[in-house]
Parts: structure tokens; sequence; C-alpha cells
């Protein structure tokens, strides 16, 4: 066995016996290369690793054996899935912590594997298993999420995510914030959306596709290009027009999404839109929530009716909507979002208001429960507040005189000026 | 029988995941399926249908059945659903869940007329609920709903809501005292 590697296993084994896990990162980012170049013998070094009690080095020898290219004999792929699944699930959590990119890595790697094989349900269960064993609270965000939802929608099985989309984020893992790049929290958001939409449930859909949309962005990327487009159709469904966005939007989203999506937006106005752009439509694979939109013109439009009338004859309903006939308006009717009663005998529908009278215990009940999310979420923001407050780099900032602050300032003009 | 099928539901998704190779035995695939649309998850119900390999739905003619009934309630033809309900003789332990989903859909089908309509004609509520024109007077009469004169109209009334929840007032004071004690810091 080549010296350098015999270093690395000699490296491992102290540091994890005496518990200098943090000198051992640094370890390991190193010999990254070591590794890499010794791929023959990355088998026989595991051997001499104990999952539990090395995980760390464990976790590094994985990386570097199923990240070498493709083409490379020394790897054997087909025991890999086996190897991650007993890896995440015997390995020591408190060590890998240490190490998050590592491990997100490994997901990472054992996601694109199972894509390849075409058999994304089987990482479902392992990765929320990963995503549970890193995890310091239940409402923090990790790159991990984002293959999971990956996961679910490649094999249509969307379920197992929405425990975790459910569940609102109020912090990030280490290996996605500060300086890493925004692809993963992208994506998560962005897969999140799609898994939403997919489940009808529209609302948390839309709030999806916003959370991607309103990053704070310099350049656009182009996960929020079809986050954008998707936005506008969605919100379409669920409101039947386009709502504006939020007024913390970057500059550069109205500067460039906005004319990259215009048959998104003629959508909007009008319907001939669909026959029109019907191309782009079918080339962004949106063509299913664009015939999803058309439909539910037709309930906006008996919603319509109800705001001017108050008693309609039912073919009087089907011809102003537009429908085949007054058996097809009687359908539309009786799905419920619509508050009026039919008259079969008359053939009369009597619009009413809601029936809804803000009086009963379930409205106390739904009352209650919202007002205990506001003071939750209060709750949060002083907390995140004051940990602003304390924050180094905020108080050197805050303290420090304008003058500082004025060379940022240009210097963040002149890269906008040579983009 | 079984009455569970939250419980049911959640194994057999399970059994599902951890299946090798990602693809778990027909039983489970039918059950799950028969369940999802007992729940009325259509949305869950059709992406499972799209996800089950294509060997075995070709190859399994229950499973091509219960998907013609969902593919029915997704469409919202009731009429048809009991027709595609019994147009399989189901084998158990599907037919467990199937006879608990035709309940289900037909209970439904008598809310939402009690909900939309004032007037309706005894044919309509006959397709809607799968039933004879005997049974659906006999149901009427339990409901107290009106058969006019002209022996073809009938006058449903809403359904009554459920008994509200009662919370004891200790439980409200409690909350009420969160509420001030959070508006006063």
């Amino acid at each position: 066995m080549a010296s350098s590697l015999e270093q690395f296993v000699n490296n491992v084994r102290t540091s994890s016996a005496s518990g200098n896990f943090r000198e051992l990162c640094d370890t390991i980012a190193k010999s990254e290369e070591v590794l890499q170049r010794n791929s023959a013998h990355l088998t026989t070094v595991l051997e001499t690793l104990d999952v539990q009690q090395h995980s760390l080095g464990v976790l590094a020898v994985l990386v570097a054996k199923f990240s070498l290219p493709q083409g490379n004999n020394d790897v054997d792929k087909s025991t890999m899935f086996q190897q991650i699944h007993d890896f995440i699930n015997n390995c020591n959590g408190e060590q890998v912590r240490f190490c998050p990119e590592l491990y997100a890595d490994l997901c990472h790697l054992l996601t694109d594997h199972l894509v390849e094989l075409k058999q994304p349900i089987r990482g479902i269960e392992i990765l929320k298993k990963a995503i549970r064993k890193i995890q310091l609270f239940d409402s923090q965000l990790t790159s991990i999420h984002a293959d999971l939802c990956q996961l679910c929608l490649l094999s249509k099985c969307m379920k197992p995510a929405l425990e975790f989309l459910d569940t609102d984020v109020t912090g990030i893992g280490f290996e996605l914030g500060g300086a890493n790049d925004s692809k993963h929290f992208l994506l998560y958001y962005y897969y999140g959306g799609m898994i939403y939409t997919a489940m009808k449930n529209y609302d948390r859909a839309l709030y999806f596709f916003e959370v991607v949309v309103t990053v704070p962005a310099m350049v656009v990327s182009h996960i929020m290009l079809e986050a954008y487009k998707k936005y506008i159709l969605v919100s379409l469904i669920l409101h039947g027009k386009i709502l504006l966005m939020p007024k913390y939007t970057s500059q550069v989203v109205y500067r460039f999404l906005k004319p990259l999506s215009l048959a998104y937006h003629e959508l909007g106005t009008t319907q001939h839109a669909a026959i029109k752009h019907r191309e782009t439509f079918v080339r962004d694979k949106n063509m299913g929530l664009v015939n999803q939109v058309l439909s539910s013109m037709y309930k906006k439009n008996i919603q319509r009716l109800t705001k001017t009338f108050l008693t309609l004859s039912l073919s009087d309903v089907a011809s102003r909507v537009l429908l085949s006939g007054p058996t097809q308006a009687e359908t539309y009717i009786e799905e419920g979002e619509i508050y009026a009663m039919i008259n079969q005998k008359d053939g009369m529908v009597v619009f009413l208001d809601s029936p809804e009278k803000y009086a009963s215990p379930e409205t106390l009940c739904v009352l209650e429960q919202q007002m205990a999310a506001c003071t939750k979420l209060h709750q949060y923001i002083q907390e995140m507040d004051e940990q602003i407050q304390v924050n180094p780099q905020y108080v050197k900032k805050s303290a420090g005189s304008h003058d500082e602050d004025m060379p940022a300032t240009s210097q963040n003009s002149k890269t906008t000026y040579t983009m | 029988m079984i009455t569970n099928f939250d419980k049911l539901c959640s194994d057999l998704e399970k059994q599902e995941l951890e299946a090798p190779n990602g693809v778990a035995s027909t039983s489970t695939y039918a059950q799950l399926l028969a369940i999802y649309l007992y729940q009325n998850d259509l949305c869950n119900a059709k992406f499972l249908w799209k996800r089950i390999p294509q060997t075995i739905t070709s190859s399994n003619p229950e499973l091509t059945a219960i998907w013609a009934v969902g593919q029915k309630l997704w469409k919202k033809n009731l009429g048809a659903t009991y027709i595609a309900l019994a147009a399989y003789t189901w084998t158990e332990p599907v037919a467990n869940i199937i006879r608990a989903l035709e309940e289900k859909v037909r209970e439904r089908a008598f809310n939402l007329i009690g909900r939309s309509y004032n007037s309706i004609s005894i044919d309509t509520v006959v397709s809607m609920t799968g039933l004879s024109c005997e049974a659906v007077q006999q149901i009427c009469r339990e409901r107290k709903w009106e058969l006019q004169a002209d022996g073809v109209t009938i006058n449903p009334t809403p359904p009554t809501q459920p008994a509200p929840l009662h919370t004891s007032s200790e439980d409200q004071l409690f909350k009420l005292t969160e509420f001030v004690s959070f508006l006063e810091n």
C-alpha cells in the first residue's frame, strides 16, 4: 500500500481516538488528492476502518471512491447502493456533523447513481434517514432535501417528501449557507413547488415558487426562470390573474425573467395565447399546467356570475361561460367552491352568499391556530434578531464609520456596470 | 373486516419504498391503489398508477379494474363509477376495501345533493348514487327529504353539520392568557 495512504489511515485512527475531529476534517480536505490517486487500494483502506469509530474517515474514502470518473475500472458501482446504505445507517451522527459538505456530497452521488440506474424510488427511504441523521432540528434545511425531492418527483412517489415540505424552514444547514452556491437551495424550493403542484396544493406551490424567484440575486439562473414560468401558471390557476411580485424581488428578475417568459404573460390576458404559443409551452413541458389554467377559467367565470346575479337559469349560466350545455354547468356548480342551489324542476340556479357566518366554534379554532402561528413567528424573528445583534461582523459593520461603507457600494455598482 | 385503512395504508407505503429493486408485489400495489381511492386521494392514486411497472399492470386485470374506477372518480362521473365498481368480481383483500369505497362514494353523493340542490328529479339521484329507485326512496325517507306530489321531484335538505367539538373553558382560558401575555410583552 502506498505510504501516503498509510499515513492517511494512521491520521484517521489517531485523530478519531483522541476526538480531534475538527483537525481530522482539515486532514481529509488535504488528502482528497491522495485518495483519488490510489483508487485501486480504497477497498482495502475501507476494511481497516470502523464505520462507527472512524465515520469521517470512511466517509472521505467512500466519497473519493464513488466520485471517480466513469470508466475507471477500480470501482465497482454495483455495491455502491449497499455500501452507502450501510454507511448512513451505521455512521456516527456526531462525527459526520463536523463535515456536512462531504456527507451531502455522498448523498448527491447516491442520487445521481440512482437516477442513472432509473430506480429513484429505492433512494427515498435512505435519504429520509440521512436527512434526519444530519439535522440538528426538524426545521433545518440541508442540501440533501433537494435530492429527496428530485427522487420523489422522478419516481412519481410524492407522498414521502411532504412531511419535509410541510415543515417550514427556520434554519439552514452549514453546507447550504455562507459562501456556497445556492443551487441546492433553489432546487429544493423548485422541486417542492412542483410536488405541491402535482398534489394540487396550489397555495403552497405558489409560495414555493415565490421563494425561488425572490432569492436575492445579482444574476438569474435557469432554475429561477423555470420557477418564474410556473409561478405565473399556478397564480393563474389559483387566482385567475398574475399576482404581483413582492417588493423585495431582485431587480434582475424584472429585467431578465419577464422578457424571457412573454408567452406566459400573454396567457394572463388572452386565452388564445395557449394556441399561439403552444410550441413554447410544449418545449417547456408546461402544457399540462396551461390546460389546467384554461379549465380553471370556467370556474372563475361562474364565480364572477355570482357577483352580478341572484338567480339565473342553467342554460344562461352555460351560455355566459361558453359551456356546451346545462348539464355541464350543473357539474361545475356541484364542486362546492361556488355557493349555489340548483332547482332542477324550474331549471334555475340561486346564488347564495357564503354560508360561513364566522361565528362557529370551527372559526374560533382556526383563529386560535392562526394566532398561535403568528406568536411563534414573532418568537423566531426575535431570536434571529438577537443572533444578528451579537454577530461580530454585524457589530463591526454597524459600529464602523460610514466611510467604510462607501467603497463597498461603489464596488457593487462597478460589478453591475461590467455586467 | 379491517376498518383502520390509514394504518394499512402507511404499512403498504413502507412496503413499496423498501421493496428490493423498487418494485413491490402486485397485491401491495392493488391494495394501496384501492385505499387511495377510498381516501379520495386521487392525486396520489394517479401517481401510483403511473409508477407501477407496465409489466405488472398489463398482466393483472384487477389493477386495471381498480384504476378504471379511479378514472371515473377523477372525471367526477358518478354514474359511471358505480358501473365500473360492479363490472369486476373483486378478490380479497381488495374486495374489502372496494366495498368500503362504494359506501363512501355514495355517502358523498348524498351529501353533495343535499348541499347543491333544492329540487332534483329522482332519476338524477338514482344515477348519482347507483341505487335502485326503491332504495333511493327509502333513503330519502330516512333523511326526511320530501318527495313531491308528482312522484319524480325530490326536495333535499342540506346535511346537518356534525356536532361542534366542545373545548373546555379552562382550555380556552389558557389560550386567552397566552395570547394576552404575548400582546403585553
